[in-house]
């Protein structure tokens, strides 16, 4: 009984690294991780409600994800198997990058090619922007979200701190979207 | 000492007001920049995070982490942002029959996205203003990547050749 958890879990670490190792980014592993949990290791309908679930809960996509989906395999350890499998490739991976990187912050080479990066992450976060606007009226279309859009604007430019303003934001949608 | 506990603050803040690891970027920029990293290296970590692959959320933690603070300052910073879905996430399934999609939680959340999609403009103009290209050479590298990601090109390949291009025309 016990081995035969431990193979889940061992399986569900792999699987994790595995998708981890493989997407670009949190919304990306939905797809790849869809092909490798569902029918193995949990229904296409929890699947389903976890995904639906980490959209409506904030904070990190594949780390929500990868909790639920350990924990319809193998409860709460299955939770923490899978944050573990999640966490590690990104992080290892980027703070080798980013300690190689803090040698060279005074080389022309890397000054150039941030500069023509930041054209192209303004570009990045722009359509990120656009998505999460499209996502957010799936359903409810209309002057609600565009209410909240356009108040957020004008206290952005009067420079009300952000975290203040998306605070006001969530609240004011718990009242509206009732 | 005293950094690490902002930094731990800061990504809890970050973690409870974003949707997902890319919506996190405009909250982001503005507590991180000037503070913690400059710039130039909020850049490099935006550009890494989405080049490498896995969770933006995380490598964003751990390269402002580790600039600010070191090897604690980025184990820090990845403690607090694996902290609030955690918690979130458990407490869901402790009680997940009485939470349903249509709670306070999911309106709350709602509510964000719009927010966070205009935060997001005002960021992606200020990094494309502080980047120092405002030049036509500039506006073609963002205008011809926004259409090379509206058509669906991977955005890893479109932020490192524009980052190749920079390399090229910018460094002197």
């Amino acid at each position: 009984m016990t081995k035969t958890k431990f193979l889940i879990w061992l399986r569900l670490l792999w699987m994790f690294l595995k998708v981890n190792l493989l997407s670009p980014s949190g919304p990306a592993s939905v797809g790849l991780l869809y092909k490798e949990s569902v029918g193995t290791i949990m229904s296409e309908e929890s699947f389903v409600e976890a995904v639906g679930f980490s959209n409506v809960l904030p904070g990190s996509e594949a780390l929500k994800l990868a909790m639920f989906v350990g924990f319809a395999a193998g409860g709460i350890p299955g939770v923490f198997t899978a944050l573990l499998g999640a966490v590690l490739p990104p992080t290892i991976m980027m703070f080798v990058v980013s300690a190689i990187l803090q040698q060279f912050q005074q080389e022309d080479w890397l000054q150039g090619f941030v500069k023509g990066m930041s054209p192209a992450i303004a570009a990045l976060i722009t359509m990120v922007a656009w998505e999460l606007f499209h996502v957010g009226q799936t359903k409810k279309i209309g002057r609600r979200t565009l209410l909240i859009a356009g108040l957020s604007a004008i206290a952005l430019w009067f420079e009300v701190p952000s975290p203040l303003v998306l605070l006001g934001a969530g609240i004011l949608g718990v009242f509206l979207y009732r | 000492m005293d950094i690490l506990l902002t930094l731990f603050w800061t990504f809890i803040k970050v973690n409870l007001l974003s949707t997902s690891g890319p919506a996190s970027v405009g909250l982001l920029y503005h507590e991180a920049v000037g503070r913690f990293v400059t710039e130039s290296q909020f850049v490099q970590a935006v550009g890494l995070a989405s080049v490498l692959p896995g969770s933006d959320a995380l490598q964003l933690a751990m390269y402002i982490g580790y600039a600010a603070g070191g090897i604690p300052g980025g184990l820090v910073a990845l403690l607090g942002s694996i902290l609030p879905p955690t918690i979130i996430i458990l407490g869901v399934m402790m009680i997940l029959h009485r939470i349903r999609r249509e709670a306070w939680v999911g309106n709350f959340v709602e509510g964000l996205a719009p927010a966070i999609s205009i935060l997001m403009l005002f960021t992606a103009w200020k990094i494309f203003q502080k980047g120092g290209e405002t030049s036509w050479m500039g506006w073609s590298i963002g205008i011809l990547s926004l259409v090379a990601m509206w058509r669906k090109a991977p955005e890893r390949i479109v932020v490192v050749i524009a980052g190749i291009i920079g390399i090229i025309f910018f460094s002197s």
